[in-house]
């Protein structure tokens, strides 16, 4: 047996054997809500989570397994929980660790989604978060205080797409007794293993790259296993007795997969947003090609880059991997194999030539997502992040002509003509108003 | 729990739930580099069944104080010394690895307190390889993921774990990477020099129970099957398609097995 298998190996394989009676050789799709018990000790032993198996599919199911037990090969944790979306990830994961009076430091520029739940949803239950510059190391250690219980950041923020430096983040955290949680949504575990930089949590919306092809919503939190919970007595969660197994205390108990297994007995049992088998199903058909996606989202990416940057009509692109990003450095250094496939730019003509350009692409698609395979377009002033203030928007890295692509799979050729198409007509239409007014 | 032993902070999990003085005692012991969560599998399930479980974490191991013990010897009499303070008398010891070079010198010097054992993937000797000694001590973490990944049969390579969700690999990793620097080599190095375990397995006249591997690479199935000449009234079970990481990779199997041993010893 191979010693450990590759990227692509593990995306195909990890986490299933085909079962003797069948051989069944995909996944199967295990729609079922519940599975027989064997006997009443057997019942007992999987409601104690003494042994290994499902009993009741919001809590764990063998389709969603597979693609659990993948996510933490790939982003090589020591176990992840899937759940019915992204955001319900994030929320899990902030579950298992705060309560009331408790804090989070957060990055100020993440998805809108992200900032909403932590701003204005776990605020009302008493757990407050400190936003701060991302690429703002002394403000993150400052913001850090004795009842704050994760730093919670995006490798690369969606959509102002600038990139946190894990290692140097995960280094201050840790310095001060605290986890470091990261959404890791627009990198993927191909373009790079937050894990393996320090940070203790990965979680991904599954909906964007992972399943890949825009037909199913899903989230995982990845477990890293590299955190020392009983360091302090920061993670009652973890290190107390468990309300539901008697005197367990997950940490003594469960080691490195504390934390997951909070999530799990917790998050899932009293919570529960279950992944539905099916899209489990449609996920994992995502995964099973991740790698060689991911390699032709970068190769398209960087060619558009290319293609924007000396359009004529394009007022100025954004994309870590170019020289003038202020976070070119580190993005090359944590993603040599590309930072991520979303591209922003600004027609000239400001705000009405960026949503003319969005109304007069025909191959690109205009809507609320990223991470399909094919080519998508939005204007987050007036959709994605229009429920943010105006302050939150330019802390964001955000201005009203800003365009977000998320580049496809399609022929680099198409995109390019589509999109010199679009940005032509923006200009006649940004050229006739000036004329008119003019007049 | 912790308990004081020899003056040095000791952890010991006993599966969950209070340890129980009246109720018959099982003792595991882990193997090189490892801690008590070798037995995820094994110390909660039979906390909850009515036994009482001590799983410690070795000194120097995991939550446990103090410096690694340099002999199977001093570890032996280490766990006479947790036996008599958790207020016991007499045990059913089970050994993973060199726990189980740990669980046969118990026997052979305190064979008044063993009442029953239990190997798990084990030979009489484990002779190991002088380049993973030199491994441990030069590059830790390449030795962690040599033994981690020779550790585990094709279950471990596929990261296809009982629990859901969770990965061998990366489980064992991140166990291995959790104790102090040093200690795996300190571990290997006893393991080796044990010379014993020929004597210790003839000595043996309570009840018996080896779990072998068939796929175990790191002590071979059929090196397993001298243990199981040299303690003649032993049960053997062989579990196919597993490695050496038994107890987490088929923790059914391997309660099953256990059982029929505590049903022989009265445990
Ligand atoms: C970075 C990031 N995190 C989280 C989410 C939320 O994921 P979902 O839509 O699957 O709930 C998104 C979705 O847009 C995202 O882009």
């Amino acid at each position: 047996m191979s010693k450990s298998f590759g990227f692509d190996t593990l995306g195909l394989h990890a986490g299933f054997t085909p079962d003797d009676r069948h051989g069944s050789r995909a996944v199967p799709i295990h729609q079922t809500t519940s599975y027989m018990f064997h006997d009443t000790e057997h019942a007992a032993a999987l409601y104690n989570l003494e042994v290994g198996g499902h009993l009741y599919t919001r809590i764990s199911n063998p389709t969603i397994g597979v693609l659990e037990n993948r996510m933490a090969a790939l982003d090589e944790g020591v176990a992840a929980v899937a759940v019915a979306t992204g955001m319900s990830a994030v929320f899990l994961s902030v579950l298992a660790l705060c309560s009331q009076g408790d804090h989070i430091v957060a990055s100020s520029q993440m998805y809108g989604g992200n900032i909403n739940l932590l701003e204005h949803t776990m605020s009302r239950f008493g757990v407050t978060t400190s936003f701060v510059d991302p690429t703002d190391h002394d403000a993150i250690a400052a913001a850090i205080q004795p009842n704050t219980k994760m730093v919670f950041g995006e490798v690369i923020g969606n959509p102002g797409l600038d990139v946190m430096d894990i290692s140097a983040v995960a280094e201050i955290a840790h310095a001060a007794g605290v986890p470091l949680v990261i959404d890791a949504t627009l990198n993927t575990p191909y373009l790079m293993k937050p894990l393996k930089h320090g940070a203790n949590i990965v979680i991904h919306s599954l909906t964007k790259w992972i399943g890949g092809h825009g037909v199913a919503m899903g989230g995982i939190i990845v477990d890293g296993g590299n955190f020392d919970w009983g360091q302090n007595d920061r993670f009652p969660t973890l290190t107390q007795p468990h309300f539901a197994f008697q005197e367990v205390n997950l940490w003594e108990e469960f080691g490195p997969a504390a934390f997951s297994m909070r999530v799990r007995s917790e998050g899932m049992y009293n919570i529960g947003p279950t992944l539905s088998p099916m899209n489990a199903f449609h996920i994992l058909q995502g995964l099973e090609t991740l790698g060689m996606r991911m390699e032709r989202h970068m190769a398209n990416t960087n060619a558009l880059l290319e293609f924007l940057k000396n359009h004529d009509g394009v007022a100025w692109v954004n994309h870590p991997s170019l020289a003038d990003h202020p976070c070119h450095d580190i993005a090359m250094r944590q993603m040599p194999k590309g930072a991520g496939s979303i591209i922003t730019m600004g027609i000239k003509g400001g705000r009405k030539a960026s949503q003319a350009f969005i109304e007069k692409v025909e191959l690109a698609s205009h809507l609320a997502n990223v991470g399909d395979a094919r080519t998508l377009v939005i204007h987050p002033g007036s959709t994605t992040h229009s429920h943010i203030s105006a302050d939150a928007m330019k802390a964001a890295g955000l201005t009203d002509d800003l365009i977000r692509i998320s580049v496809g799979l399609e022929d680099i050729n198409d995109i390019k003509a589509d999109f010199d198409r679009a940005i032509k007509i923006a200009q006649k239409i940004d050229q006739q108003k000036h004329a008119t007014k003019g007049a | 729990m912790q308990v004081l032993i020899n003056n040095v902070n000791t952890f010991v999990s006993t599966g969950g739930r209070k340890a129980d003085k009246d109720a018959p005692c099982l003792l595991f012991i882990h193997g090189s580099g490892q801690t008590h969560l070798t037995w995820l599998l094994q110390a909660r399930f039979f906390a909850n069944r009515g036994w009482s479980v001590l799983a410690p974490d070795l000194p120097g191991h995991g939550l446990s104080k103090g410096e690694a013990l340099s002999s199977i010897e001093d570890m032996a009499d280490w766990c006479h010394d947790l036996i008599i303070v958790a207020g016991h008398h007499k045990v059913t010891v089970i050994g993973h690895s060199q726990g189980g070079l740990v669980a046969l010198e118990l026997a052979r010097r305190h064979p008044n307190v063993v009442a029953g054992i239990g190997l798990i993937a084990l030979a009489t000797a484990i002779p190991v390889n002088p380049q993973l000694i030199t491994m441990a001590e030069d590059t830790e973490p390449a030795a962690f993921d040599a033994m981690v990944t020779w550790g585990h049969g094709r279950d471990g390579a596929f990261h296809d774990h009982p629990m859901p969700g969770n990965s061998h690999l990366h489980m064992g990793t991140r166990i291995m990477a959790s104790n102090p620097k040093g200690v795996l080599a300190t571990d290997l190095k006893a393991c080796a020099a044990y010379t014993e375990g020929e004597t210790a397995a003839a000595s043996i006249t309570q009840p018996a129970m080896i779990i072998l591997a068939r796929d175990d690479r790191m002590t071979p199935w059929k090196q397993g099957q001298g243990l199981a000449k040299a303690i003649a009234h032993a049960n053997l079970v062989t579990i196919e398609n597993a490695g050496h990481m038994l107890p987490v990779e088929r923790g059914d199997d391997v309660n099953k097995a256990l059982r029929h041993l505590f049903e022989q010893t009265g445990a």
